[in-house]
């Protein structure tokens, strides 16, 4: 995993971490965030998938004395932050995998310019070779109906991205929309409508989620036995030449019906410097030239958008229909909204929080209910600011053991009750004891155990000390080791906060297969994702429950 | 949504009126002390100011010149106190970049110009020619015809009901022309110009009659494509990487560009819509800095020489265009020969078109 830098949080943050061309990134204190442009350095507002265009923006500074400081986002958290205004003075530039969710934002008008196309990749099915042929499937045959009925038989299994957290997913939810509705045109709701009950069959084979590409990724070598992966084309066929013959490679599949296909504008927001911009006119135009297409398609398998630059081999020349993005926010978000709702499989979220004595200093407990009532939203709250309808939301409170165990699953078209609920609950958290980390941890495996309903089963671990009281860590390696198959696939996403055992947590994190998050907001992690506080990290998390 | 303006390009046909201003400036001395100039530009002309011949011939005249690209029609958006040039893609957004820079008769030029065509693969250009909807006039270049075309599409034809399509998997869906946003970028509110006027029975639409008559249609053109891009750019680098829509609108400067670059089109068709409205460049000084910039563009032997490298066709120069272009009329319809080229509605009637196509109350 490439080395991120924490930096400050804030709401909405999909990945934070910070990546600059010249790859310095894991010595030295985290800096300050920047607000203010300097000379030959442009902040750009990126899609995390392109961390791989490090070497490119390499010999990009070495050409043009320009280098980039790439901040990770989601597709939608970039359109709200472009559209509500947070962007200016604090980015450049946007570039991300696509600008169609923001240019539905009308408020988003005139604050962009010089959109530049990059590249190219579609997104698609990588599929392992055995299910290929158990499936009889010619690569070039494969349709969206025909990954349904395989995936509605059984036959399919497969990890996406949360589409309100990471274009990859919002483009598959787009394609198989199209695909499975038959609209032969843009999406429209009665399209989106007429395909629900085949959505949510398609859906039901989704074992895997994730709130960013890369993550997907690993998360997929891990399990083991999906059968396929819906990511960029570069992605999976970058994953091929990485596994150097560790695994079979995936088969791509580009849908036969149609695709959705990421172009990578590099675009200039109105409200950077002029400095700036003339930065970003000379990065782009390096970009689109010869040297660097070459370089983009062959180290990154992305498609050249320069006549006469040839696509890296193993990009198949075969054309596909481009199947059209949503052309107004309500058919979009309609989209986003049933997903969350309705056609994905609900998620059974617990969280395991440490309220110990040693919550009550720096507020830290206020902290904690602040952030977790941040995750209840609001009566307005929009597709993926509260818990999802469905959802099994677990609170479970420890000290010196588990304090208590409060379940609330929230209701479609009623919300209200089980947010309410959660949220006095998190009112009546106090700090006192001792830290069972692992005892407690144990108790939240044990619980959802109990349930046997088809669903992301997902524990988030908070804690701001080590373990002091109960099982230690052996004991849950053990515990672990004899949970069967199905519960092992449970991952905990710990959270750092507080003065918690980075090596502890991270243990827990690589053992289930979950993720290190950060919200100490001081100090230099390596490899942790979360932004630096307690409610970013939680926010973060959402994306991977 | 106020971006939402009208067009009135009627007078600059081919061999139409020329709007120079009298060229008032001294030739520069060769230099290196230049003066920086910034624009803003239609994203069809970035790679002519890109260009070395181009960066070089402009500071030979004393001028560096910067740009920066935006939807014509979305220009009197931008700050414009941050630059000295506008440079839309054609004359009614230069009325409006001017008054949203408090300008009162600025010295508009329009130094060339360039006809909307439609790119294509052959595949596409095939079927359309073997149903009737377009003629191919030589391998890579053919007319499209709107008649037909249009009623195919006021008809939500499939490509999957036109023979022939089957043998390629891309010709799904139903058949239309991806175009830019009509209410931000050029070529898009052009589109509308020219397939209202077949509409309305080859009419210029000016009254409401003429605009329920054909707002249907246009709403159908405009929304059967989904999210519309900003700008021709976009469509068009698609199309040279391998994926995008079978059929999109660009400039034909785009297409000439790359041929006269000598870089490879790929499989493209060029299908000249058989009627059509051009798009003058039209050139808008915003600061004393950018005022003979413009002229400059217009008269310079080799700029005008530079501009035809980079596909545009320059006013009065059809015998530096056809010149330019001979090795090339496999793809090129160098004498438009056969396009009927039509009037504009009125800007008021325009925007009332482009807002009834992108559908009032389905965008917020």
């Amino acid at each position: 995993m490439r080395p991120l830098r924490r930096r400050r949080g804030w709401i909405g943050l999909a990945l934070a971490g910070l990546m600059t061309a010249t790859g310095c990134s894991a010595d030295g204190p985290a800096e300050p965030e920047r607000s203010t442009y300097k000379d030959g350095h442009l902040r750009v507002l990126a899609s995390s998938e392109l961390s791989d265009m490090e070497p490119v923006l390499k010999a990009a500074r070495a050409a043009t004395g320009v280098s980039v400081e790439l901040t990770w986002s989601g597709t939608l958290d970039a359109a709200e932050q472009v559209a509500s205004g947070n962007a200016d003075g604090k980015y450049d530039a946007i570039w991300l995998s696509s600008n169609d969710y923001l240019r539905l934002r009308p408020e988003a008008a005139g604050k962009l310019s010089s959109e530049t196309p990059v590249m190219s990749s579609p997104v698609a099915l990588g599929v392992k070779p055995e299910a290929l042929a158990r499936l009889g499937w010619k690569p070039g045959e494969v349709t969206w109906p025909a990954v349904h009925e395989a995936v509605a038989a059984g036959r399919l299994t497969y990890g996406m991205t949360d589409p309100v957290r990471s274009n990859s997913g919002f483009s598959a939810l787009v394609s198989v929309a199209s695909g499975l509705s038959g609209a032969q045109a843009a999406l429209s709701d009665a399209d989106v409508k007429a395909a629900t009950p085949r959505l949510k069959e398609f859906f039901a084979g989704q074992k895997l989620t994730s709130g960013s590409s890369g993550w997907l990724v690993s998360a997929y070598a891990k399990r083991g036995d999906v059968d396929a992966l819906v990511n960029y084309e570069s992605v999976l066929l970058s994953m091929n030449r990485d596994a150097k013959g560790a695994g079979a490679p995936l088969t791509v599949v580009r849908p036969r019906d149609g695709v959705v296909t990421a172009h990578y504008p590099l675009t200039l927001l109105t409200s950077a410097p002029a400095g700036a911009r003339d930065a970003g006119r000379a990065l782009t135009e390096y970009l689109r030239g010869p040297e660097a297409q070459k370089a983009i398609t062959e180290q990154t398998f992305r498609r050249p958008v320069a006549a006469g630059v040839a696509p890296a081999a193993g990009l198949d020349a075969e054309k596909r229909r481009e199947l059209p993005f949503p052309g107004s926010r309500s058919v979009a978000d309609g989209l986003l909204a049933s997903y969350e709702n309705e056609l994905r499989r609900p998620s059974r979220t617990v969280y395991v929080l440490d309220t110990s004595g040693s919550m009550s200093e720096e507020d830290r407990i206020g902290r904690l209910k602040s952030a977790l009532t941040d995750l209840t939203g609001s009566g307005s709250s929009g597709t993926g600011q509260r818990f999802r309808d469905r959802e099994e939301v677990t609170l479970l409170p420890f000290g010196s053991k588990v304090k208590k165990v409060r379940t609330h699953v929230v209701e479609p078209g009623n919300p209200g009750p089980a947010l309410d609920a959660i949220r006095g609950d998190v009112k009546s958290l106090e700090p006192d004891g001792g830290t069972a980390v692992y005892g407690s941890l144990e108790a939240a495996y044990q619980h959802l155990g109990k349930g046997g309903a088809d669903a992301f089963t997902s524990i988030v671990l908070m804690t701001d000390g080590e373990n002091t009281e109960g099982v230690g860590a052996g004991h849950f390696d053990s515990f672990y080791a004899a949970l069967p198959p199905a519960q092992k696939q449970t991952p905990v996403f710990a959270v750092l906060f507080g003065d918690s055992d980075r090596k502890e947590l991270t243990h827990i994190a690589e053992l289930t297969g979950g993720r290190l998050f950060d919200a100490t907001g001081t100090g230099v992690p390596p490899a942790v994702a979360g932004g630096g506080s307690l409610a970013g990290a939680f926010e973060e998390i959402r994306g991977y429950q | 949504m106020r971006r939402i303006l009208g067009i009135v390009l009627g007078l600059l046909l081919i061999g139409g009126v020329l709007y120079l201003v009298a060229f008032q400036g001294q030739d520069h001395p060769e230099t290196t002390a230049t003066k920086t100039v910034r624009g803003v530009i239609g994203s069809e002309k970035s790679e002519f100011f890109r260009d070395p011949d181009v960066v070089k011939a402009l500071a030979a005249k004393g001028y560096t010149v910067k740009t920066e690209t935006s939807g014509s029609w979305a220009m009197d958006q931008l700050a414009l106190k941050e630059f000295d040039f506008a440079f839309p893609s054609s004359s009614e957004p230069a009325k409006e970049v001017a008054a949203a820079a408090g300008l009162k008769g600025a010295q508009e030029t329009r130094p060339f110009f360039s006809p909307l065509v439609v790119i294509a693969r052959p595949g596409a250009a095939k079927v359309l020619a073997d149903n009737g909807l377009a003629r191919m006039t030589g391998k890579n270049s053919g007319t499209l015809l709107m008649g037909a075309f249009l009623k195919a599409a006021g008809e939500d034809r499939t490509w999957q009901q036109l023979p022939g399509s089957a043998a390629h998997a891309e010709l799904t869906g139903t058949v239309f022309i991806k175009t830019t946003d009509p209410a931000s970028s050029n070529s898009g509110a052009l589109f509308l110009a020219a397939t209202s006027n077949v509409a309305n029975g080859n009419t210029v639409v000016a009254d409401d009659a003429g605009i329920a008559r054909t707002a249907p249609l246009m709403r159908k053109l405009i929304s059967v494509q989904g999210a519309l891009e900003p700008s021709t750019d976009d469509p068009f680098r698609a199309f040279i990487s391998g994926s995008g829509e079978p059929l999109i609108l660009v400039y034909e400067s785009q297409v000439a560009s790359l041929l006269m670059q000598h870089q490879d089109p790929g499989d493209m068709v060029v299908l000249y819509p058989d009627t059509t409205v051009n798009s003058a460049h039209t050139f808008v000084p915003l600061t004393e800095r950018a005022r003979e910039l413009g002229a400059l563009l217009a008269t310079d032997p080799k700029l005008r020489e530079l501009a035809v490298l980079r596909g545009f066709r320059p006013q009065e120069g059809v015998a530096e265009f056809t010149a330019a272009t001979m090795p090339h009329t496999a793809y090129l319809n160098t004498g438009l020969t056969g396009i009927r080229q039509v009037g504009t509605p009125t800007v008021k009637i325009l925007m009332a078109l482009a807002q009834r196509a992108k559908g009032q109350g389905d965008t917020p």
